[in-house]
């Protein structure tokens, strides 16, 4: 059928002939010619001549270079905490009867969209230099080693993307059928064996999908670095400190750190494809596997196991939350209940905050509906162009924040466009970085929309374009809306390219976060991650609710 | 008033597989005309032309006189029924039906008089509130076809309508369908890949392969007077085996096959070698010392049989190697042939039918 789809109104000129020349238009502004201007900005000498001093130097001096192998350590160790975190968990969803199995894992859910540098925050208010639990343990004598620095951040990522490992593994284990390791228990192994021999190489491709997630979220991540590493540099956060320095000056080192950055992440995702690659086991389900139940000690065990886990992921959002009702004074904060840090947050920067929602929905609205057409075209227009189409608007993909970050003020700070101190710097940033998310989730649906549905439609006498919208574009409608939620989700907690392109008045929600935590005003910090933790919990929660497991493995 | 197609040279090639080549053909008005085929023929291509879900390359489809092929497909008043039905699902019964006068604005009251009449066709107006998700296979398939009967058209083109439902089913359906388009007058192309199934229901059909028609006519022509080796092996079940031409007279031809020499229908273009073919209920089992005036007796050896209730189905080995089916209908418990035992079986001359060997698939 593929190939049938495609003939309908090849020779004219029409309205998907514009998506796709509108589409190529927008990734060459808003992506190519930013990653080119960077990548000149590292190359470009003071005298106008070509240079790889800046590579140079960046490589030489340990106080560049070093952040490279910390980026490399942190994220390595982020995703085996993940992996020895999650996989337990991930059994005892799958294969163990516990209570409240639903529950648990729409909790586990919940640290995946709660954005890192409220987790690293959370830690800092409760190991940091004046946290609750140090002062604590100060009056009881005991001195504990500070949270700052890479451990610091490795607890606090860690915590926050095992979900990643989780989902994927638990998915895969249910999606086991019975008969296979029935047959290998029928073939004479024992269930050890048959674990070592089947269930574990079955599911290896999607736990090492997840850890490779986890290992890419932890490279490209900016604000948990920023927050809890203090001297503990890595690449994202360099390249922001080298970007700062030389504000006004010459951002070619900052450049240069980005390039780096962007090389590392395209490495990484290149690695992914080969390991985890088209590797992957079709499985026809035909009777999942039933779950153990094992005696009322192990399972009480167990169970508390599992909520354990999940509970400690949440202590970030719920420190926070708490912490936000205290009076504060700086970063002294008195166990009071008290409103004034709402009062303070909702007085002082509601422009900040009434912006973070402005954009993000309008940058998912315009993802939303490009990246539905985008879906369109490469999954019912299949040809060489839709082909280069579908490769070229998953580059983002691999663009942490921080390089296009730098990438738009080195593109868009003079003519011919001139887009730093606007808003619309920050909304086509958002734009262009969760498009692939939008043509993932459209194209996602789609696969499983009989072709034959819309041509029912043309053929009782509805014009293709009104059926694309009377038919398939309404039987999209539960996946569009749901990445559309996710996609909001990841845009109102994004801080990484914020940080670079905010300005003045285009100030957002986490921008304020970033800047209370950094001048030690935890009260209002909090108050404001609050209300962030809120906005981004209740439609994840709505969507889980409504749309079951589908909607997570989508992230 | 029925409506007539003329398909005239058509053509249609993807990237590598010429998917049409050169195909023309004519349906008179309120035909049930049937395109059949192994998958891969071109016979959904073909359909989906006349459709207007794909272009032509080449060549003209005309609909009582006036050119079709050029048309947008929105616009060519054709019902269809697709493989898998197409039901919207978000639509409820009610809504699919009449999703059609919908788009041709038909005013509210004949829309839903017109709606609840194709749903009686179907035996469906009692469900008419139902959502797709509610109703079993067969139950969308009604649904599919009122849709597609609702608006009227000019012709009416299914694709393998029945290929998702059950065997029972599929032999009820299709009854049901041909009653319909009898009662409605409506012409027809219906695809299919079931031979039976395409001999059961059509006046006429065309049987396909490798984007060319292999041969056009009434199931009974199709059967009995197959004009090409595809065609006599495809239609019904067959033995085939390669000889060596040695002699003809007018019509008839002697072919030999290792020692064994039959007489056949001898078609044009035999050279040396031929293609015998005859289907299995056309041997009969001599008994020992028996004889059959007029016919070829063979000879062979009894390899299994298969009891199939109506008949028993025997697998026979030749002097020269090779296996053909012989089927005895009415199979008699009293006079079974063993396995292992040698057999003669008579074959007429009108029922071996003979074609150029190369023609073989």
């Amino acid at each position: 059928m593929n190939c049938e789809a495609k003939g309908v109104m090849r020779r004219r000129v029409d309205v998907w002939s514009g998506v796709t020349g509108i589409a190529f238009a927008l990734l060459l502004v808003l992506l190519i010619i930013p990653l080119g201007r960077l990548l000149w900005a590292s190359l470009l000498g003071d005298d106008g001549g070509f240079t790889l001093k800046y590579y140079r130097e960046f490589l030489a001096y340990p106080y560049y270079s070093r952040t490279i192998g910390h980026s490399f350590l942190v994220s390595g160790l982020v995703t085996l905490c993940a992996l020895v975190v999650a996989i337990p968990v991930a059994f005892l969803i799958a294969r163990v009867d516990i209570p409240g199995k639903t529950v648990l894992k729409s909790l586990a859910i919940l640290p995946l969209v709660s954005p890192p540098f409220i987790g690293a925050y959370s830690w800092i208010l409760l190991f940091g230099r004046a946290g609750y639990i140090t002062t604590l343990l100060q009056k009881a004598g005991i001195t504990i080693p500070t949270v700052y620095g890479m451990h610091g951040i490795v607890l606090a990522l860690g915590l926050n993307l095992y979900p990643f490992v989780l989902l994927m593994v638990a998915g895969a284990l249910q999606a086991l059928d019975q008969s296979l390791e029935e047959a290998a228990q029928g073939l004479g192994s024992s269930p050890w064996r048959v674990f070592w021999t089947v269930t574990v190489p079955v599911t290896m491709p999607s736990t090492l999908g997840g850890a490779m997630l986890v290992f890419l979220t932890a490279f490209a991540e900016f604000g948990a670095p920023m927050i809890i590493g203090e001297g503990y540099q890595v690449l994202p956060t360099i390249v922001y400190s080298l970007f700062v320095n030389e504000m006004g000056g010459n951002p070619a080192m900052a450049s240069t750190g980005a390039t780096l950055l962007v090389l590392c992440t395209t490495g990484i995702l290149l690695v992914q494809y080969w390991v985890v690659g088209r590797k992957r086991y079709a499985m026809t389900q035909l009777r999942p596997i039933p779950p153990v139940r094992p005696g009322p000690l192990l399972r009480g065990l167990l169970t508390t196991y599992g909520y354990l886990v999940v509970v400690l992921s949440l202590v970030p959002a719920l420190v926070v939350a708490v912490t936000s009702f205290f009076e504060s004074r700086g970063p002294v904060l008195y166990p009071n209940f008290s409103l004034g840090n709402y009062q303070e947050v909702l007085f002082n920067v509601p422009r900040a905050i009434a912006n973070s929602f402005v954009l993000s929905t309008a940058s998912t609205l315009l993802d939303v509906v490009l990246g539905t057409l985008i879906a369109y075209l490469v999954v019912r227009r299949r040809s060489a162009i839709t082909a280069a189409l579908d490769s070229c608007v998953m580059i983002p993909y691999a663009i942490p924040g921080t390089v296009v970050g730098v990438a738009y003020i080195v593109a868009f700070n003079k003519p011919p466009i001139v887009l730093t101190g606007t808003f619309l710097i920050l909304l086509l940033a958002y734009f262009i970085r969760r498009l692939p998310y939008s043509v993932r989730a459209g194209s996602a649906i789609l696969h499983q929309i009989d072709p034959s549905v819309e041509e029912a439609s043309i053929s009782l006498g509805v014009s293709p374009l009104r059926s694309f919208a009377k038919v398939t574009a309404r039987l999209m409608l539960p996946g569009i809306v749901s990445g559309g939620i996710l996609t909001w989700v990841q845009t109102i907690t994004e801080i990484s390219a914020t940080i670079f392109l905010y300005f003045g008045a285009w100030s957002t929600i986490t921008v304020v976060i970033y800047r209370q935590v950094s001048s030690s005003n935890f009260g209002s910090a909090a108050a404001a991650s609050t209300i962030l933790l809120v906005a981004v919990f209740i439609p994840i929660l709505l969507v889980n609710w409504a749309m079951g497991e589908r909607a997570v493995t989508a992230v | 008033m029925g409506t007539t197609l003329i398909i005239e040279n058509v053509r249609k090639r993807y990237a590598e597989v010429e998917a049409l080549a050169d195909v023309s053909l004519q349906i008179q008005a309120g035909e049930f005309f049937t395109l059949l085929g192994p998958s891969g023929c071109g016979k959904t291509t073909l359909l989906r032309c006349v459709a207007g879900f794909l272009r032509l390359d080449a060549g003209r489809i005309l609909c009582n006189g006036e050119r079709l092929d050029t048309l947008p497909a929105h616009t060519r008043d054709i019902g269809m029924v697709f493989q898998n039905y197409a039901i919207f699902p978000h639509l409820t019964v009610f809504e699919n039906v009449s999703y059609g006068l919908r788009a041709r604005r038909v005013a509210p009251e004949e829309l839903r008089r017109r709606t609840v009449e194709a749903l009686r066709l179907v035996q469906m107006e009692s469900l008419a509130d139902r959502r797709p998700d509610q109703l079993s296979g067969g139950q969308q398939q009604r649904v599919a076809l009122a849709r597609a009967m609702a608006i009227r058209p000019r012709l009416l083109l299914m694709d393998e309508p029945l290929s998702n439902l059950d065997a029972k089913l599929r032999v009820e359906m299709r009854t049901e369908i041909r009653r319909l388009q009898k009662e409605l007058g409506i012409t027809t192309i219906y695809v299919t890949h079931d031979q039976e199934e395409a001999l059961a229901i059509s006046e006429r059909l065309a049987v396909m392969n490798a984007g060319r028609v292999e041969q056009v006519g009434s199931p009974w022509d199709v059967y009995l007077a197959p004009r090409s080796a595809f065609v006599a092996q495809f239609i019904g079940a067959s033995n085939a085996l390669t000889g060596t031409l040695v002699g003809t007279e007018g019509d008839w031809a002697q072919v030999q096959i290792g020692a064994w020499v039959l007489r056949g229908r001898g078609i044009h273009g035999l050279s040396a070698r031929a293609l015998v073919v005859f289907r299995p209920e056309s041997l009969e089992l001599l008994s020992e010392g028996g004889d059959c005036p007029g016919a070829t007796v063979g000879e062979g050896v009894v390899v299994n049989r298969e009891f199939l209730g109506a008949i028993l189905r025997y697998r026979l080995r030749l002097v020269d190697g090779s296996l053909i089916h012989l089927d005895e209908h009415k199979p008699d418990p009293a006079s079974l042939r063993k396995e292992g035992e040698r057999v003669r079986f008579a074959v007429r001359p009108g029922d071996v039918m003979l074609f150029p060997a190369e023609s073989s698939p």
